[in-house]
């Protein structure tokens, strides 16, 4: 009997989780292990503004139940870290100083949120928003009522900033020109967007660059407020939270030494396959070439993402099919004259 | 030295038993031992000892394991415990350590202590617990009937060897002397007199006392250890041996073709309920 | 996570790792502060027989909030300080149960040897430092085990106080230091764990609140027994060292002498029990403790105990047997030896206590049956019941008799003492050595009423009767339960019968199939000699069926109940050295439950 292929994923985000399933369906016998940083089982970032609407367990937001990964054999390692791949062994080291074999491995490592060298040192006092744990916390800072004030600003922020607004708090996005990445418009054309976001009840002020976060004791006389956001020549702004939107950073720290080629993403071909030839990637992690556009480009947006993971499945397992995007990219003003984008659309 | 003295009369004697007060310690029971047996002498003489030393038959309990001398608790007026086959020193120690004010005396014969019961008498003598231990030492089963025992001289033909004894017996008294016997004596149950002082001494001591008691088993053993060899064998201590010195003890022990009658060791030092009261003293203390 | 609703707490926490590792300790201060904060408590540890070295411990406490009887089939929680040994058990833990190890390990990892390769999908994972942490508070990697019982207590939001309180009194009398490399271990174990967000679906509620009349304390079976036998005020103990027995002498040689007592380590278990019996004779309240391999060297003396009619203790914490057999692991198959080991016709009375709380009241109460009936007394536990901890209450008040001594009166002139005396009650008046003109000699010998050596037919008749009709009236005891019942009253189609540690999880079986409407009682036998016929004949009239699960091959209590009743009953039998599983008695209920029940003859 031919030994079974091992595939190693590392990301169970909409791409990692994709690819397992359909690798599971295309090669029965297979081993399929997942790899992790997350504790909880694959829950997409859609859903958490849904903490927001009284979700108090993340169970109830797991895109596929425990049983599903026992019934497909799928291994999740969760909590683990990838520390680096050999590519001549062809294994992972993991930061825990354990190797892991693969026979074909797909990076669908996506992206963390990116932070300016400058406003680094304050990441303790800001609140990320990616996990399950990031949404309860910021649940929990914000109580009723709460004050938020976002920095910079994606779409990946507005889609929170929306709920967020929407949940009764009250959402100030200090903008700058990136204000609605991963969409390109030109600063010209920003003010019918921004007044639909304001429509939203979000507010926005350009031209104040901050400068340093910091925790404030409660009982003062900040009241209720626990930061205080500082700008450029002093003035300042006291909040519940703090959060950063500078755009995404795909997370690729351990494939420095893997063999492949890294730009800002992971080089790929429109195959999705990296310069190795058991190294595929997908999802916001992997940069594509696109012979047309004699470029390599990142396809954002969830359908993008599952349709890398479906495509990476086929073509590990023997399809040559090259990568389309699946959505479009137009930033919309909906009759009620609020903003609406095809990244904020999923399943 | 010979049991040949004087004539006794029996009137005078029982008179004498009776104004002794040694009666009070004889119980109604008569002993079962055969006539002739060499136990009956050590009855006496126990009775005798405690009336001695004036110990009151209530707090004395006497503790026996299984055999012919085993017997011996029913025919004393004491508190008794006629035990198991070779358990009579773990008895004892269970009633000395509860009741440290009982003197407390063990009886047994040689299979008892040193075959089944072997394992207890280091223990016992080491702990230097506060009790008497008289052995009547036959070289033989008699309560079974005849056969050889852990005494029993090289050759004797008995039940259970009759192609004769082929194990060396041992030697008591080396044996006690090593394990730490704070009291280690020989007697001869053919000498009443210096058997009668020696288990007065044994039982005065304060610490674990070895009596060992050279007693012919007049029904079956017609051969080695009778009156008339045992007679002929005994002998004194040298007058110059040296109570305090165990390789001259143990010298002495040595010479087993001619026993030797009297006190082979002896020293002071704490004993078991010295040792528990010491426990007990600096627990308190520190709690 | 705010506004969660009270919790009722029953969590169960396993922590597992090598000998080395300080596992058992790290379970130990964790109960100990569970038990302290008011909790119930439920734990067992399970060890290798080697002293030294890296064999499998495994210490697993239930804390809740109601009583309960067992450990729960799965944990809550587990701890690896070792994954290799930790990963074969991590399908005990439940899903959305957490499973806490060392994520940054000193050497590296076999492939497919690190505990985060291993957990089920609904399992939630927590890498810890332990390592960097220990290294960080102490400069040494041996705390590791204090900084995951910190871990623990931070992730959940236990108080940190409490555990502070538990650990100095636990190294109380080492130097300073000790005290506080622990405690500067447990507080950045305490810190990681509290900035940790909580994902396993678990938590502590408040402690139940406790009367004043009584103070609860957490202790092993062996350590209750020990207790029991100084609130009896024992006298005397002589014992040879003997796993799983070792610690209630252990606890009495230190408790003892503070209180006057007087405590002996024999050559051998043939001198701990002579002596017993020596000291019994004396009217000392004396014990013993042994194990099945000491209980069959015992049994000729407890015969002449028997005979000689002495008051005497027996603590026995049986073990998996025959011969050495499994000395760290626990069985109940020393039960025909406790009951009928012996030489001749002599019945003794035996006690298998239950749970923690029943070996404080067995051990006392033994000292008062024994001297009442004259007679030895076993009170037999097994390593599963001896070794476990549970929060006891204890009460306040003494609950025990300190003399329940029949005394004889001093004679008149002429007439002797009778030890032996034939009585209605069967139960000769004592005396003990000391007091005046009641000599006499007790004897292995059968004898007369004098206590003199006599074989005479009907000597001997009256005298077995009398020793056999004595202990009969042992079972209307006051203050003793012989056997209770639990769970439906009247007519229920399973009945489960049981007796000593085993009873626990029989308990939380039939709390299970009633849930499932399943009717369903459980009976607890604790007076197993002379066994309580009237109530266990009873209870077999209420049930359809009845079940006897025990932890030996034969189905030695199941045998007793039959023989002595003529009744059948069904045997559930599991020899795995380990106590039984819940989940095998709950289906064996469902078994008998779903057979069609057996038309009842209208004359009966």
């Amino acid at each position: 009997m031919k030994k079974p292929l091992r595939y190693a994923i590392i990301g169970s985000g909409a791409a990692g989780t994709e690819a397992a399933c359909q690798l599971r369906l295309r090669d029965p016998e297979s081993e399929i292990t997942v790899i992790t940083a997350s504790k909880l089982q694959f829950i997409s970032r859609y859903d958490l503004p849904r903490v927001f609407e009284g979700v108090d367990d993340w169970r109830e937001l797991l895109v596929y139940p425990p049983e599903f990964y026992e019934d497909n054999r799928i291994t999740v390692r969760r909590n683990t870290w990838v520390a680096g791949v050999n590519p001549r062994e062809n294994k992972l080291n993991f930061r825990h100083k354990e190797e892991m074999s693969y026979d074909k491995l797909l990076v669908a490592s996506g992206g963390g949120g990116y932070m300016p060298e400058a406003l680094r040192e304050f990441l303790p006092y800001m609140n990320p928003f990616s996990t399950f744990s990031n949404a309860a916390r910021l649940r929990d800072s914000l109580g009723k009522k709460g004050k938020v004030l976002m920095l910079g600003s994606d779409m990946v922020g507005l889609d929170l900033a929306r709920y967020l607004t929407s949940a009764g708090h009250d959402v100030t996005v200090y903008a700058n020109e990136l204000l609605f990445w991963p969409h390109e418009i030109k600063p010209e054309d920003t003010a019918p967007y921004v007044k639909a976001l304001e429509t939203m009840g979000i507010k926005v002020v350009f031209g104040r660059k901050p400068v340093a976060v910091e925790p404030v004791n409660s009982s003062s006389k900040a009241g209720k407020y626990t930061r205080r956001l500082v700008f450029e020549k002093g003035k300042a702004e006291l909040a519940n939270v703090v959060m950063p939107f500078y755009g995404l950073m795909p997370a690729l720290d351990f494939m420095i030494g893997a063999n492949v080629d890294i730009e800002r993403g992971l080089l790929v071909n429109p195959e999705l396959k990296t310069t190795n030839d058991r190294i595929w990637a997908a999802g916001d992690v992997c940069q594509i070439w696109s012979p047309e556009e004699n470029r390599y480009s990142f396809y954002y947006g969830w359908n993008n993402v599952k349709e890398m993971g479906h495509l990476a499945a086929h073509n590990m397992t023997g399809d040559n099919r090259e990568i389309k995007t699946a959505q479009t990219n137009e930033l919309k003003i909906t009759k009620k004259g609020e903003l609406h984008s095809p990244y904020w659309e999923h399943d | 030295m010979t049991n040949i003295g004087a004539p006794v009369y029996l009137e005078e004697k029982l008179e004498e038993i009776s104004r002794s007060g040694r009666l009070d310690y004889r119980s109604k029971s008569l002993p079962t031992w055969c006539p002739g047996c060499g136990y009956f002498s050590i009855v006496e003489s126990v009775t005798a000892a405690l009336n001695r030393l004036e110990i009151d038959p209530c707090e004395t309990t006497v503790v026996s394991g299984i055999g012919c001398a085993s017997r011996f608790p029913f025919f004393v007026n004491t508190y008794g415990v006629h035990s198991l086959h070779g358990r009579a020193l773990p008895v004892a120690t269970g009633i000395k350590v509860a009741k440290e004010d009982q003197t407390v005396i063990v009886v047994g014969g040689d299979g008892d202590a040193f075959a089944i019961g072997g394992a207890h008498i280091p223990h016992a003598a080491r702990r230097n617990i506060d009790i008497t231990y008289i052995l009547f030492d036959n070289g033989i089963y008699g309560l079974t009937k005849g056969q050889a025992s852990p005494t029993s001289v090289l050759g004797f033909k008995t039940g259970t060897s009759p192609f004769g004894n082929q194990d060396r017996p041992l030697n008591p008294l080396m044996m006690l002397l090593s394990h730490g016997a704070s009291w280690v004596g020989q007697a001869y149950a053919g000498n009443p007199g210096h058997l009668s002082e020696m288990i007065c001494q044994a039982i005065a001591h304060r610490g674990f006392s070895y009596l060992h008691v050279l007693s012919p088993c007049v029904t079956f053993d017609k051969t080695t250890k009778t009156y008339k060899n045992l007679g002929m064998m005994v002998r004194g201590l040298p007058d110059d041996h040296d109570q305090s010195d165990v390789m001259a003890a143990m010298h002495e022990a040595q010479k087993t073709e001619q026993p030797a009658l009297g006190l082979f060791y002896t020293e002071n030092r704490p004993t078991l309920g010295d040792g528990l009261n010491e426990i007990s003293r600096r627990s308190q203390a520190g709690s | 996570m705010a506004n969660r609703p009270q919790i009722l707490t029953d969590m169960q926490v396993s922590f597992c790792g090598s000998a080395g590792d300080g596992t058992i300790a790290a379970g130990d201060i964790f109960k100990r502060a569970m038990a302290e904060a008011g909790y119930q408590i439920i734990a067992f540890d399970v060890y290798p027989p080697e002293i030294r070295g890296f064999g499998k411990c495994i210490a697993r406490t239930r804390v809740t909030f109601d009583q309960v009887y067992s450990l729960k089939p799965q944990s809550d929680v587990l701890l690896s300080l070792d994954d290799s040994h930790a990963i074969p058990h991590v399908g005990e833990v439940r899903d959305y149960g957490a499973v806490i190890y060392e994520d940054r390990p000193m050497a590296t990892v076999e492939e497919g040897e690190h505990m985060s390769g291993h957990l089920k999908p609904a399992q939630l994972p927590y890498g810890v430092s332990f390592r960097e942490l220990s290294e960080r508070a102490t400069s040494g990697a041996r705390f590791r085990n204090i900084v995951a019982v910190g871990f623990i207590a931070g992730l959940y939001g236990l108080p940190r106080d409490l555990f502070h309180r538990t650990i100095g009194r636990k190294f109380a009398g080492k130097p300073a230091e000790v005290t506080e490399s622990n405690i500067a271990a447990f507080d950045l174990g305490y810190d990681d764990g509290a900035k940790t967000f909580q994902v396993d679906i678990n938590g502590f509620g408040p402690p139940p609140k406790r009367k004043k009349s009584e103070k609860v304390l957490m202790m092993h079976g062996n350590s209750a027994v020990a207790r029991g036998c100084l609130s009896a005020k024992i006298d005397t103990f002589f014992g040879y060292p003997i796993t799983p027995a070792t610690s209630i002498m252990e606890i009495l040689a230190k408790e003892m002498p503070k209180r006057g007592g007087r405590l002996l380590q024999t050559e051998d278990e043939i001198s701990a029990v002579a002596a017993i019996v020596g000291a019994g004779f004396t009217g000392s309240r004396s014990a013993t403790s042994t194990s099945g391999p000491g209980l069959a060297l015992m049994t000729e003396v407890m015969g002449l105990g028997s005979i000689a009619e002495v008051p005497c203790v027996i603590f026995v914490s049986q073990r998996g047997g025959p011969s050495t057999g499994m000395p760290t692991k626990t069985e109940q198959s020393d039960l025909n030896l406790a009951v009928r080991g012996v030489a001749g016709d002599a019945q003794r009375i035996v006690l298998a206590p239950t749970n923690v709380e029943g070996c404080f009241k067995c051990a006392g109460i033994a000292f008062e049956i024994a001297e009442k009936y004259q007679t030895p007394v076993i009170v037999l536990l097994d390593l599963y019941l001896s070794n476990r901890y549970e929060a006891v209450a204890l009460p306040n008040k003494n609950p025990f008799k300190l003399d329940a001594t029949k005394w004889a009166k001093k004679p008149g002139k002429g007439d002797a003492y009778q030890r032996y005396k034939l009585t209605p009650d069967f139960i000769s008046p004592r005396a003990i050595p000391g007091q005046q003109g009641m000599q006499h000699t007790i004897t292995g010998l059968e004898h007369n009423e004098l206590g003199r050596p006599n074989d005479q037919p009907a000597m001997h008749e009256a005298m077995s009767h009398k020793r056999h009709e004595k202990l009969k009236t042992a079972i209307n005891y006051p203050n003793l339960t012989t056997s209770k019942r639990f769970g439906d009253k009247g007519r229920v189609r399973v009945g489960v019968l049981s007796w000593g540690s085993t009873f626990g999880e029989c308990l939380e079986a039939m709390i299970t199939v009633r849930k499932q409407g399943i009717t369903c009682s459980a009976m607890k036998v604790v007076m197993i000699s002379p066994l309580p016929v009237d109530e266990i004949s009873r209870f077999m009239d209420d049930c359809d069926v009845v079940l006897v699960p025990e932890l030996n091959y034969e189905g030695q209590f199941a045998s007793i109940v039959m023989g002595t009743l003529g009744r059948p009953v069904h045997r559930l039998n599991r020899v795995t050295g380990t106590p039984m599983a819940v989940n095998d008695i709950i289906e064996e209920i469902q078994i008998l439950a779903a057979d069609k029940p057996k038309r009842r003859k209208a004359a009966e």
